[in-house]
């Protein structure tokens, strides 16, 4: 693990990561315009010392959109990461753990459910729910937790052979106690490095949802809406596309980057293990 | 051995059923209806149409009805596209889509691959360090901007290729290319990895101590290794390009299942969504299965393990 | 064993479809005139019974002669009626028809008319749009069942002569006729081959063009009618209507060079266009309104006072030249300023903050007790923007607006149910006063989205709709609408601009209020 600190794309990745969330939180507050503020004098105008990306074609500013915009798109990805990862890690403790039958058919649900193409399901989501965004993405949560449940299960199947589980079996401890006290927080690690993997696929999803025309509602915005507004105008106003597309890029970048680091991290030491 | 692929093959089914089933109850739950729109109909044609298309009918009518007629094939007329059944909306659709997903995992293969093994040959030079670059930022960019800036560019500008619909082969090249992107990033990282491995290996550390030339290495020894991680991952790319091929389609107006899938689901064209699930599902499902065999046959171990945990 | 047939029917037909994408090339020579057109969306059918959508509307154009037609510039001109006459109390209209030929070489009839307008009514069509002639004697009946299409108000003298039957004096009747509802079908055809007589090997039509070919979501293929009876002057040999549902992706096909002509295109693009392609570039204003309507029945919005304040508050001007920016133009009426023998007592006028407080506040509203309300519109990035736009002026007055966008189907199903605050709502269409005005009857059903009442409105309408005299028909028309708006239950506020682009190479095509653009008149130099 310590060699991971002396990873120069790493640490490049986090720093960026740590400035884009930092700006998109804090960001908003400094800007002079608020995200919601039309300005009649300047609708679709380009970048300038008053609107510092310029502004969208009902006149509002685009940097305080593109900040707000990284709260939503960032929040939603965190939502759904969160959602899985709630379902996704005691379905593959319990699986794990308690083996058998139970084991044999909660795999197959997860096998089933793997013939489901994704992106269906977020579209048979969007027309169902599409009138709530927030509930469009528990359920793209709730639907893309497999991954992250075949991960623990496999982890469990190597920690509950552990002498410490065994130790706590001999001293009569219940199962719920042995999972919830010795297997979970041995697979969260690993769990929460595959969950930082949901996240760009999240995010392409709403951006592809957005490009339809469903989904967040306005004043607020996204990452996806400000970018599929933007491919509309790229011809006239390139920077409607430019500014937010380059903060959705830069962010999945080095989420990518993070998340493949730990992962191989992970995986090395887990089998040296 | 038979036992398994029944089994299999059981599950299979049942699998398939409970989708389309879901899928089916699901649809109707959604707000908005097929003949909702900025004209209201009048009552009396408003049940016309509900009559024609036993959409009048109690629900678990509708249902027994649908799933028998899946029996025999008959997915119905389509309630949106009325001169087209959805089968042969089905068939229009499929080619398109299914030569879109071979174009686009062959680009991504050969380019992945390439950019993988040349930059493990290359390993930690600077121009590794670009290519892996490249390939983040393949995996990062968003099809809804790729798709328009290769428009923009290669067709509007250069005035190479079309910049979309379906009228020649070429109308294939962008939208594949679009396609192709994040997966031969996603091949080219794992090929990158795995040559890596190799490498280190005792054999290839052998060899190469015998001195044998640097393709001789490449092609005989590091390659047919780096490329076992790859055959596990085409299980999941096909998934991946059936979901890209929706984006795709809609951004390049190509006239692909998946585009009658959105179209649908938008337009609340109940039997057509419903034949979309019903084909998807069915190659997904059909392809998973023979992976499964494929496996079988290959690695005993599944079998043991497999019998492990039903013990 | 049918249904092994009907399967191995569907395998051979995905095994023509592969075949026909990899060898799928250029087939048309340099010898025919093409014309490709960029659709909005794909056709969802050829049948004029049961076609809902505009852009079928304009393919359906080209391939059917109705009683009436429209000009190159969007006049009515006689079409398969040389011409008519209405009796003195406008209830019978007689028809005599032009010699004229299907394209399969028989000739029209009246009553193949006779046919069509029965198998449009009659309920197992189901045709979503029948109610478009339901001022025909008995048309409501016979489309609930009620009666047998037999007894339909529609009946053929002999080969050349049509008279139809009215429940009520409809002056606008030769415009009502030119929509396909009111198109011949070929009687021996359809009867022939039931459903699938719309499939091109089958197809048989009377207009300019018949259809050659149609690959759904890619192509609908017109070629020449060779029997069609002014078929010297039609220049064009065929036309490819092309589905191309995004506005950028058709954008950058017309850029490329791959289609003639599409009927939309990013607005932001039109300052550049003028500049780069000049010639190319056609605004033109549709016969349309586009208006807010308040839900009467909200618990804000029963009081005129508060609905009058909202409408004082938007500025139509800024919304047209700030957001809009096509010269859509700003309009108070709901009947669209382009209507011709109407003018309407609405003045248009810019916003009036002042007197907006002031109503709010006599109704109850201020700082502490703030209007809330949610404003709905169709999924789009144009209405976006004017929704926006217009929850901005609203705010200024100090109104919590909450946005709410949907799908289009998901927004009417919504209104249909009254499940709304005030939302967009849109009308488009004819060019007579009525159609716009009748929105606002009780007794129009569903399209009364904010379920408005008033018996003296009702009153004039009714009688305006027994008045066979053209001019005393507008004039209480006018007198309705001023008293119905009076009352702000809806918003009106401009009428749409189409933007078009149109290759120079092409004569022929004009920009006009119901943008009609007949091929047949069109040619390429």
């Amino acid at each position: 693990m310590k060699r991971l600190w002396h990873d120069k794309s790493l640490f490049l990745a986090s720093v960026t990561l740590i400035c884009v969330v930092l700006l998109v939180l804090v960001g908003p507050l400094l800007a002079p315009w608020s995200y919601e503020v039309v300005d009649w004098n300047a609708v679709n105008a380009p970048p300038s010392a008053d609107h510092w990306f310029g502004t969208d074609g009902a006149g509002r500013d685009l940097f305080a959109r593109t900040l707000v915009g990284g709260q939503v798109s960032l929040g939603i990805a965190i939502l759904a990461t969160c959602v899985s990862f709630a379902i996704g890690v005691p379905w593959g403790a319990i699986a794990g753990y308690v083996g058998g039958r139970t084991d044999q058919l909660m795999m197959r649900v997860v096998d089933g459910m793997y013939s489901v193409p994704f992106i269906l399901v977020v579209i048979l989501l969007v027309v169902l729910v599409g009138r709530n965004a927030y509930l469009l993405f528990v359920g793209i949560g709730a639907v893309s937790w497999l991954d992250i449940s075949r991960i623990v299960r496999g982890q469990t199947l190597v920690v509950r052979t552990g002498q410490f589980v065994q130790a706590a079996r001999g001293l009569g401890a219940s199962r719920p106690w042995i999972v919830w006290r010795h297997i979970l927080p041995n697979v969260v690690g690993i769990a929460f490095v595959y969950a930082t993997l949901t996240i760009p696929g999240v995010i392409i999803a709403e951006s592809f949802i957005s490009f339809l025309g469903l989904g967040i509602q306005e004043p607020q915005t996204s990452w996806g809406v400000l970018v599929s507004d933007g491919t509309k105008e790229m011809h006239s106003s390139p920077w409607q596309l430019a500014f937010p597309a380059a903060f959705l890029v830069i962010t999945l970048v080095c989420v990518n980057v993070i998340g493949d680091k730990f992962r191989d991290a992970i995986t090395v030491s887990s089998i040296r293990r | 051995m038979s036992i398994y692929v029944f089994k299999r093959a059981a599950f299979t089914l049942v699998t398939f059923v409970v989708v389309v089933s879901a899928t089916f109850f699901l649809l109707r739950i959604a707000p908005g209806g097929p003949f909702d729109s900025e004209r209201q109909l009048p009552p009396e044609v408003e049940a016309n149409l509900l009559a024609a298309y036993h959409l009048d009918e109690p629900l678990y009518l509708q249902y027994l009805r649908y799933m028998g007629n899946l029996v025999r094939f008959d997915l119905g007329p389509s309630i949106k596209q009325h001169d087209f059944t959805v089968s042969e909306l089905i068939a229009a659709g499929l080619p398109v889509s299914l030569c879109l997903g071979a174009l686009a995992l062959l680009i991504a293969l050969t380019t992945g691959v390439a950019i993988g093994s040349f930059a493990a040959f290359r390993h930690n030079s600077w121009l590794d360090r670009c290519l892996s670059a490249t390939t983040t930022l393949g995996l990062a960019l968003p099809p809804i901007v790729t798709g328009p800036l290769l428009v923009l560019l290669f067709a509007v500008s250069l005035r190479w290729l079309p910049a979309g619909g379906l009228d020649s082969y070429l109308s294939f090249v962008l939208p594949s290319v679009a396609l192709a992107l994040p997966l031969a990033a996603a091949i080219a990282k794992l090929v990158r990895g795995a040559c890596i491995e190799v490498m280190d290996q005792p054999h290839v550390t052998t060899a190469k101590a015998k001195g044998i030339s640097n393709v001789r290495l490449a092609f005989h020894h590091v390659l047919p290794a780096g490329m076992i991680p790859i055959l596990s991952f085409l299980g999941p790319a096909s998934a991946a390009l059936l979901v890209g091929s929706l984006v795709i389609e809609e951004v390049f107006a190509l006239p692909g299942l998946g585009r009658y899938f959105v179209q649908g689901a938008l337009n609340r064209d109940y039997t057509l969504v419903m034949g979309g699930v019903v084909v998807y599902a069915l190659l997904i499902l059909i392809l998973n299965f023979v992976v499964d065999l494929v496996y079988v046959r290959l690695d005993p171990r599944i079998r043991i393990e497999d019998q492990a945990a039903a013990s | 064993m049918k249904h092994n047939r009907k399967f191995a029917q569907n395998c051979r037909r995905f095994t023509l479809a592969v075949i026909w994408v990899f060898s799928s090339t250029c087939i048309v020579g340099d010898e025919t005139r093409v014309l490709r057109i960029g659709s909005p969306g794909d056709p969802q059918t050829l049948d004029p019974h049961r076609y809902t959508l505009n852009l079928e509307e304009h393919i359906l154009k080209d391939m059917f002669l109705g009683l009436t037609a429209m000009d190159a510039k969007g006049s009515i001109v006689p079409g398969s009626a040389k011409s008519w006459q209405t009796s003195s109390d406008g209830l019978t209209w007689t028809f005599h028809l032009r010699e004229n030929y299907w394209s399969d070489g028989t000739p029209v009839r009246a009553e193949d008319f006779v046919f069509s307008l029965r198998r449009l009514l009659a309920p197992e069509t189901a045709a979503p749009l029948a109610f478009f002639l339901y001022v025909l004697e008995n048309a409501r009946d016979v489309n609930s069942g009620v009666k047998q299409p037999s007894e339909l108000g529609v009946s053929a003298p002999d080969d050349a002569t049509l008279v139809m039957q009215l429940e009520k004096p409809f002056p606008y009747l030769p415009e009502r006729l030119f929509y396909p509802t009111g198109f011949p079908l070929p009687a021996h055809v359809v009867k022939e081959y039931g459903r699938d007589w719309v499939k091109p090997e089958n197809w048989v039509s009377n207009g300019a063009y018949q259809l050659a070919d149609w690959k759904p979501q890619q192509a609908v293929a017109l070629t020449k009618n060779p029997h069609f009876f002014d078929h010297e002057h039609v220049a064009i040999d065929r036309v490819e209507y092309v589905p191309v549902a995004d506005s950028l992706a058709s954008f950058h096909r017309y850029l490329a060079d791959e289609l003639d002509i599409i009927g939309d295109f990013p607005a932001g693009e039109l300052e550049s266009l003028r500049k780069s392609h000049a010639e190319h570039v056609h605004l033109s204003p549709l016969l349309s309104t586009m208006y807010l309507v308040f839900n009467v029945s909200t618990s804000q919005f029963t009081d005129a006072r508060v609905r009058e304040a909202l409408a004082l508050a938007i500025d139509r001007q800024k919304l047209t030249q700030h957001i809009l920016r096509s010269g859509e133009i700003p309009n108070a009426s709901i009947v669209p300023p382009i209507v011709e023998g109407y003018s309407s007592l609405i003045e248009t006028e810019g916003a009036n903050l002042e007197q907006s407080r002031a109503l709010l506040k006599e109704a109850g509203f201020g700082k502490e007790n703030p209007l809330k309300l949610t404003l709905r519109y169709v999924t789009g990035a144009e209405n976006k923007r004017v929704y926006v736009a217009i929850a901005a002026m609203w705010q200024e007055l100090g109104v919590d607006v909450t946005l709410h966008h949907a799908e289009l189907k998901v927004h009417f199903s919504d209104l249909g149910a009254g499940e709304f605050e005030v939302a967009q709502a849109g009308w488009f269409g004819e060019g007579n006063p009525e159609h716009y005005i009748e929105l606002l009857w009780s007794k129009i059903g569903g399209i009364n989205y904010g379920r408005y009442e008033s018996a003296d409105f009702d009153r004039l309408l009714e009688e305006a709709k027994n008045t066979v005299d053209s001019i005393e028909r507008a004039s209480i028309l006018q007198q309705a609408e001023a008293l119905a708006l009076r009352d702000f239950p809806v918003v009106p506020l401009y009428s749409v601009t189409i933007r078009s682009l149109v290759n120079p190479r092409i004569s022929g095509w004009y920009p006009n209020p119901r943008n009609s653009h007949a091929v047949r008149y069109m040619s390429l130099n």
